[in-house]
Formats: C-alpha cells, structure tokens, sequence
C-alpha cells in the first residue's frame, strides 16, 4: 500500500486511504467500500475503484487515483486551455502557454497533475520548464492522459 | 429461398414489413459524474447537436456532429457513455435500485452496468459476470466512468448460483443472434440453427438466474434478436417452467407476440415489449418476477 502513498506524495500531497478497505489481486490494487468488501471473493476480476498497479518497481496509477489525488487542495496542478487540455489527451506535452493557472509546485523535475478549465483531471505530467517562466517551450511532459482509454481499445 | 427471404418472411408473419434502416448513434449522459444539461451545453459547443431520446431518460440521439463522439474530452472523462437508445430501456425498467444487490449476468461491454451503477448513484452493489477478453472492455468502461460500486468475476452466467449469493434485481442482457441493424451481412451470417442454439443458451442462462434472485426480486430479460425463440417463446417456456411471471412495463415497443407461427403462448407474454428496427435497433425486453410475489 506504500505504492500508493508514495505516488501520491509525488504531487506533495498526503493521501490516506483507509488500508482496510484496499485489496490487492496479483500487482493491481483496488480500494473497496465496506459493502463490496463483505461481498468480495477471493477470485474477483475487478472490484470498486481500481487504483493501479505496481510493475518492475513502478506504480502506474489509474485515472480514479488521480482524480482522488487531484481532489486535494494542496496537490501540484496545472489547469491548461481547451486547446491544450485536446493536444494532452492526444498525447502530446503542455507548453507553457496553454497553462492558465498553476497550483503547487511550479520547480523543474516534479510531477503535477494536468486538468481542464472544469477542474477535471486529465492525467499527469512532469515539469521540465520552471512555470514561473512567463513563455517557453514544453512545460509538462505528458506521463499518462485520458486518451489511453481510446488507445487501449486499439 | 435466400436466408434474407426466410427471415423477412418470418417477420412479416409477426407483423414487421421488413425495410433498411439505419439507426441514429445514442449517448447517456452519466448524472452520477456531470450535470446533464452541462454535458449537452459543453456538446452543443463543440458542435454536437443533439435530441433528447423521448422514452429513456438522459438519452439522447446525436443528429449532427464533425467528429466522433467518442473520442471527446467528455467521453473520456466518463461524463456520457455511447449506448444505442433502446438498449437504454431495460435498466430504466428496475424500481428503486439504490442500495440494492444487483446481478448483472452477461455484463461486458458494460454499457448497462454503467447505467446500473449511474441509477443507483454508485449505492448498493453490482456483481457483474462475463468471460474472455471482453471483461478488459467492461473495466476499462467501468474506470472511464468512475464506477465505484461494482464486482467484475470472470464467470460464465450459467454458473451464477456459485457466488452463493442472492439478489434484489437480476439483468439478463442475454448474448443473442443479433437483428439485421447490425450490418448488411447479418442475413448471410445467420441460420435457424444459431438461433435455436442461442434460445437454449439463454433458457440456461433463465435458468440460472432464478436461483440467484430473491423471493420479491426483479428480472429484466432483453436480447437485441427479433427472433421469436430468443424472445416471446423463451419467455412463455419461462413462465411455464421457472415459475416466474411477467410484469406490466410502461416503456417504447409494442406489446410482445402471442401467436408465434401458429403456437399461441400464456397471455402473460403481452407484457413484454418487442421493438421493430426503425428510429433505434431491433430489440426485445420484458420484465419478469416469481409467480407467486408478482
């Protein structure tokens, strides 16, 4: 459950979630309600809110974890235009113009999340460019968007 | 006789002149995660017009659009599923399904388990049931739209009671043949004895599912076939056989047939709703309970 905790201080922000209710099936965790975790069975395929998974010393977090993390105040955010928040779920970084508001950490080298002008996460990215920095090229390289749904299915 | 002559002939005796049509897209907007009227104002100024399905809530045809609608940031932030306007109708036939145990035997895509879980405002739980790869296609659906209250098992829906559960509303979205929407092939790739072997399936998988459902609980049974064995005769060999009873709907479609090919069937199978292709696809759904708590 580590995995999780850690990845979330990533954004430099504390996420508890209550470690009785997270299961783990193989490398995926999942984070059941006291309801499911009543019903649950040993041989469950998916269950509740997938949260992610852990490989070869990584943790890929799914799109729910990052919205639960983008849910708090203190987390690194990027709100981007609309023009930018369409190249970022085609997979493409966020220049620094596209960026309309920025929330944390602003330092090259950490991660901060990416959302749109409705506060939705998008997904996150890393800070290659400091965001004070008025103009510039990439500011946030993309590390995983919205658009895998649509590249999944391909 | 061709096979398009053999079912065209068949659907005329039911009372459908058989003529292409081609369906409008649909989409669902998913109130649990938006506010429906923001997601159709955020569409419309992308350019998507819309109109409002008139017999399912939340539904709506997409009458014009320069891109697809799947590949929107909307989309894929789980505000609106793309779901074909009568395939909407059997979850919306469930009473109160909040905090409820729910069965959702053949689940994958995962279309009506995202409604299941939109009208229950992610309450109560779904157990939600099917095989192969197509589970990777319901949990990816079941992440995009941030369903929180669902259990995923691979498990073929004939082996249901093996969960050792028993549940308030039961949703048999049979695997069936299919109607001729499907595309201009459907009559060439279908035979008499796909169906027949379908219909027996699905008798199975009746079977099963009244094992599973609580004494006051609710079964809604709906395939998109418009093959009588699928549907009408399945559900008279239902009432005849599982004990199980139809229930009144109030929703689109014409009352189900009773005379099918010269066999008259329990008068209960009026019930059930057949919906001839047209403004959506061809479709059948009927909503069942046992007998004697009906």
């Amino acid at each position: 459950m580590d995995a999780i905790k850690d990845f979330a201080s990533r954004f430099n922000t504390n996420l508890r979630l209550n470690q009785n209710f997270i299961i783990k099936k193989e490398n995926r965790y999942f984070l059941l309600n006291p309801r499911l975790k009543k019903l649950v069975s040993e041989d469950f395929f998916h269950a509740g809110v997938y949260l992610g998974k852990a490989k070869d010393g990584k943790f890929f977090p799914s799109f729910s974890l990052l919205a639960m993390i983008a849910e708090k105040e203190d987390a690194n955010k990027v709100v981007v235009n609309e023009m930018t928040e369409w190249f970022f779920i085609c997979g493409r970084d966020v220049f620094r113009q596209g960026i309309v508001n920025v929330a944390g950490s602003k330092r090259v080298g950490d991660h901060t999340l990416v959302l749109n002008q409705h506060g939705e996460c998008l997904g996150f990215g890393k800070i290659v460019q400091n965001l004070d920095e008025e103009k510039g090229r990439v500011a946030v390289w993309n590390v995983s968007d919205v658009g895998d749904f649509l590249r999944r299915e391909h | 006789m061709s096979r398009k002559e053999f079912f065209v002939n068949r659907y005329r005796e039911l009372g459908w002149e058989y003529e292409p049509v081609c369906p409008k897209q649909a989409i669902r907007i998913n109130t649990m995660n938006a506010k429906e009227s923001d997601v159709v104002e955020r569409l419309w100024c992308r350019g998507v017009k819309l109109e409002e399905v008139p017999f399912v809530d939340s539904g709506y045809w997409v009458c014009q659009s320069k891109f697809s609608v799947g590949a929107t940031a909307e989309y894929l932030l789980g505000l609106y599923s793309i779901q074909e306007a009568a395939a909407q109708i059997p979850v919306s036939l469930f009473t109160r399904l909040q905090n409820k145990t729910v069965l959702d035997a053949c689940a994958a895509p995962g279309g009506k388990t995202v409604q299941l879980a939109n009208l229950m405002h992610n309450s109560g739980a779904i157990i939600a049931l099917d095989v192969g790869k197509r589970l990777i296609a319901l949990t990816n659906h079941l992440e995009r739209c941030r369903v929180k209250n669902t259990i995923v098992y691979l498990m073929d829906a004939r082996q249901a009671s093996r969960l050792k559960l028993k549940f308030d509303r039961v949703l048999l979205d049979v695997p069936c043949s299919g109607n001729l929407t499907s595309g201009p092939d459907w009559f060439k790739m279908r035979t008499k004895e796909d169906i027949e072997r379908n219909a027996a399936v699905q008798r199975e998988i009746l079977t099963e599912a009244v094992k599973t459902l609580k004494d006051d609980g609710e079964i809604v049974y709906s395939t998109c076939s418009l093959e009588p064995e699928e549907d009408e005769l399945n559900i008279d060999w239902a009432i005849k056989n599982l004990n199980l009873q139809t229930v009144k709907i109030d929703c689109y479609g014409e009352k189900g047939v009773t005379s099918v090919f010269g066999e008259e069937l329990d008068t209960g199978v009026e019930n059930c709703r057949r919906i001839w292709p047209g403004q959506t696809q061809g479709f059948f759904v009927c909503k069942l309970g046992k007998r004697e708590c009906v």
